[in-house]
Formats: C-alpha cells, structure tokens, sequence
C-alpha cells in the first residue's frame, strides 16, 4: 500500500469547526472551557485534549481596509523527517508503514522530548511537574479507522469537502490541479486576479508531510506555517552525533583499562616471580 | 601490627556512598532514555520519577556536607583547582607507573594525585551541569524555548559521558587496579598504611604526620601498593 494523506483546501474551507468536534467525538476527548477571546477560533491552543483545531486569521486584503479570513487547519503534519520520531526515547512515537507518525501510548515516559523537537509546536503532554510522570498525545491520523479501510474522522465530517483523504501522490497531483485553477480565477468585474499567490504546503516540507496544504494566499500569511521547517541542529547534533560518541567514548575508556589491567597484572606477577 | 593513618573522615565516607547509589541509580535511569534498546523500561515514567527521587540525593548530599562542614568543602575545591609543576611531572610518570609499576619517577603527591584532582575536577564540572540543566528539564520545560531546553538535553548527556567515562576510571583505579590495594578499604574504614600514605601521597603524609618517621619501611623501590 502507498503512503495516504490528508488534503486541507483552505479556499474551501468554511472553519464550521465541523472537523474539530469530530476529532473529539471519535477519539474521545473532553471539551475546553473556552473564553471570548475576540475570534470564533477557540481554544486558544492544542491541548491533550484538542488535537485539531482551525485557526480564524484577519488579513487586510486589497489595502482598502476590507478584511478577510485566512481558515488553517493546525493538527500533527505527519512529518516523514520528523523531529519527534527523531528524539523519542523509547521508541513510542514511530513511521506507520502508511507513513502518518503513529505512538504507542502505553511506551511514552512522558519524557516531552517530542514537544521540543517539532518543527511545528503540535505535540503536547499531560502530567505532574515534580513528579515528571505523564503521557504524550496529538492526532493520530485516526489510525484505528485508517487502518480499517476508513477516512480519518475529520475528513468524514468536512462539509464543504475541504478535507479529503487518500493515496498521497494522488492528493499531490490533485492539490496542484487545484492551486493552478485558483491561480486562474478572476474578479468577473475588475478582472484582477483573486488568488494570485495561491500555493502548495507540505510536498517537500521535511522530506514531505503527510497532511498537504492548498493555501489561497501565500506562506507567509500563516503564522503556524514555516515556509522551511527543519528539525533543529542541536537536536541532529544530540541524536546523530553525541549518542553514538557516547558508545565510543565509553567504550575506548573501558578498552584502555580493560588493557591497563592486563599489562600491570602481567608485570606484577614477573616482578613476584623474577625476584 | 601495621601504623594507620585517617584519610577519610567519617563524613566524608558517608558523602562519598550516598552520591554513589545516587549516581549509580541517577546513571542506570538515564540510560533507559539514553539507548534506544532499553527505552521500553522507561514506559510510564517510572525511571523517569525514580531518576528525580536520585537527583534530589545526589544534590542533597553534597549540599548538606557543605552546611555541615563547609570549611574542608572549601579545603577540597582549593585543592582540586590548584595545579603545578608535579602535576606535569606526575602525568608523564603515570603510564610507567600504572602499566608497569615504575613508581621511581612518580613526584611525591599531596592528598590527592593529579589524577585524582583531574577526577575531582571533571566531577564538579558535571555536577554543575547536570545541575543546572536537569533543574531547566525538570521546572522549567514548557517555559524556556524549545532551543533551550534541546541544548541542556544536550549538555546533560555530554556530563554523562564525561562524567561516565571518568567514573569507570575512577572505579578501577579505586578497586580493580592490581596496585591500589587500599583505596577502596580507604572509603570504608577510613584509613590506609603508613607506607601506602607514604608512597602514594608522600606530601600529604609529610604534612599530616609531621616527618617521614614510619616504621617497618621497605626500601624504596620496592613499594608497591
């Protein structure tokens, strides 16, 4: 089986929040006291209990003071070099051979190395402070529907169709086709173009996410959207370098006063037997 | 009967066994997250509650030897930052003496050798590390930026294996090494031979019994110990 994915169409999305409760419904997650905070986005953040959230961004549009809404979808991205998979001790947080970022929940030490390590801030932990002891979650790509032949629960209850879910080189093809039509599309009266900086998110992001973005405006506007993300030097440094020096390191000591105790046991026993 | 002489106070006996299994256990639990092959027995943060229960000995300790006798603490940390020429002198004699048993050219040393003073030194190094990084994981994770965070995980593991490496040297040179015969049961008993003060620390011994005066000596060059 291929790699699947999920597509978000921001230029359909209608932020009905329609994805964000059934996130919850299926996965079984309580609801947030919420507050007014000035926006319908609500909660203000990812939670263990809020894997999925859409975000209501204002932008001035055409400098003429009228303002638009910019709908994104924040959730796990799914990453194929993923700074969590990366950093998890324990082995929790793995590639699922679909190619979502799956954890085991029963291995996770509640250590919060993940949270650290992602690129985009999504993980998040449960626990105590002093003790340290908790759990990890985030989005887990529904893999108990995907698995069984099912759309993951968000994109079963999209109803603009702004979600869709499949083999992912078919998404890809797909999200193309769709940015170049919104590149296309003209105000029928001025003739200017409306979504001119219309762009595709998460093809080659971090060897390619595995949530794909059709964006109708350009990178930048996102805040939770870096055009580059990169798992961080400290973190490859951490993991791809200093671990194995460690073993090295270690084991050069251990080597050397395996053989230091050798030759001064050896010469020992000639100075007691020569003399 | 063999002449005795106190190295070690009793406090400081205790100091030095309750930082061990502190450490030991600190090292043992930092390992399961350390190699991926062991990482299943961290599931569910046992190690991890156990490894802060450890951290609070392994810092207590030292902090409470240092209320209870804060003017030989001081007395330690001088000696340890203090170098001079016979630490030159000593490093080049050391391999002849640790592979070979040639002590002819070791310089006489006071209380601790530069290689213990080389421990030492590596030991509050990383104690100040693993202090200061593991109080930033354990209190402050959430609050300093990811790339904080990320860099005192990676100062932490770099005391480990600093820390690591001159401990299993520590250990040999204290109980395995064929020659050092009476550093181990020096942190148990608190006392070694006169002639083993005399050949190892022939300063200190100078300075604590006032003069070269030991019984029974063996001519040099024949020390061993």
């Amino acid at each position: 089986m291929g790699e699947k994915a999920i597509l978000y169409d921001g230029s359909k999305c209608t932020a009905c929040r329609g994805c964000q409760a059934a996130c919850k419904q299926w996965n079984d997650l309580s609801g947030e006291k919420t507050t007014n905070r000035g926006s319908y986005e609500n909660p203000a953040d990812l939670s263990v209990d809020t894997w999925l959230k859409m975000e209501f961004k204002e932008v001035s549009r055409n400098g003429n003071g009228s303002v638009a809404w910019l709908f994104n979808r924040r959730s796990c991205m799914h990453c194929t070099d993923a700074g969590c998979v990366t950093v998890c001790p324990t082995g929790a947080l793995y590639h699922h051979e679909l190619g979502f970022v799956a954890y085991d929940k029963g291995l996770c030490s509640g250590c919060g190395y993940c949270l650290e390590a992602c690129p985009f801030d999504v993980p998040r932990r449960s626990g105590n402070t002093i003790t340290g002891a908790g759990k990890m979650d985030k989005c887990t790509f529904c893999q108990d529907r995907v698995t069984q032949g099912l759309e993951p629960a968000c994109v079963k209850s999209c109803p603009p169709g702004a979600l869709s879910f499949g083999e992912r080189g078919e998404l890809l093809t797909q999200a193309d086709k769709r940015v170049r039509a919104l590149k296309a599309v003209r105000d029928p009266v001025t003739g200017e173009a409306l979504y001119p900086n219309a762009t595709l998110y998460g093809n080659t992001q971090l060897d390619g996410l595995h949530v794909l973005y059709v964006l109708p405006d350009s990178i930048d506007k996102y805040d939770t959207l870096p055009a580059s993300p990169k798992v961080s030097d400290i973190v490859i440094a951490w993991q791809k370098y200093l671990q194995p020096l460690g073993y090295g390191v270690v084991g050069a000591v251990a080597l050397g006063l395996l053989i230091n105790y050798m030759v001064a046991r050896a010469r020992m026993i000639q100075e007691k037997e020569g003399k | 009967m063999q002449h005795e002489v106190e190295r070690f106070k009793l406090r400081t006996r205790w100091l030095h066994w309750m930082v061990v299994v502190a450490a030991l256990t600190l090292g043992l639990t930092g390992l399961f997250l350390y190699v991926p092959q062991f990482g299943a027995v961290a599931q569910d943060s046992v190690t991890r509650v156990i490894h802060r229960i450890a951290a609070v000995i392994f810092v207590g300790a030292p902090v409470l030897y240092f209320l209870v006798a804060p003017a030989a603490s001081l007395s330690f940390l001088k000696k340890v930052l203090t170098w001079g020429k016979d630490d030159l002198e000593w490093t080049k004699a050391a391999p002849d003496y640790y592979f070979g048993g040639d002590e002819s050219k070791m310089p006489p040393q006071p209380e601790m050798n530069t290689g213990q003073k080389l421990f030492a030194l590596v030991s509050v190094v990383c104690f100040i590390g693993f202090l200061i990084t593991g109080i930033i994981m354990w209190a402050f994770k959430g609050q300093v930026s990811s790339g904080v965070f990320n860099v005192s995980v990676f100062v932490h593991d770099v005391c480990f294996i600093l820390g690591g490496a001159m401990l299993l040297v520590h250990v040999f040179l204290g109980a395995i090494h064929p020659r050092m015969t009476e550093s181990l049961r020096s942190m148990i008993t608190g006392k070694v031979s006169a002639k083993y003060a005399k050949s190892h620390h022939g300063k200190w011994y100078e300075e604590t019994t006032g003069a070269g005066e030991v019984a029974e000596e063996s001519p040099s060059g024949t020390a061993q110990g």
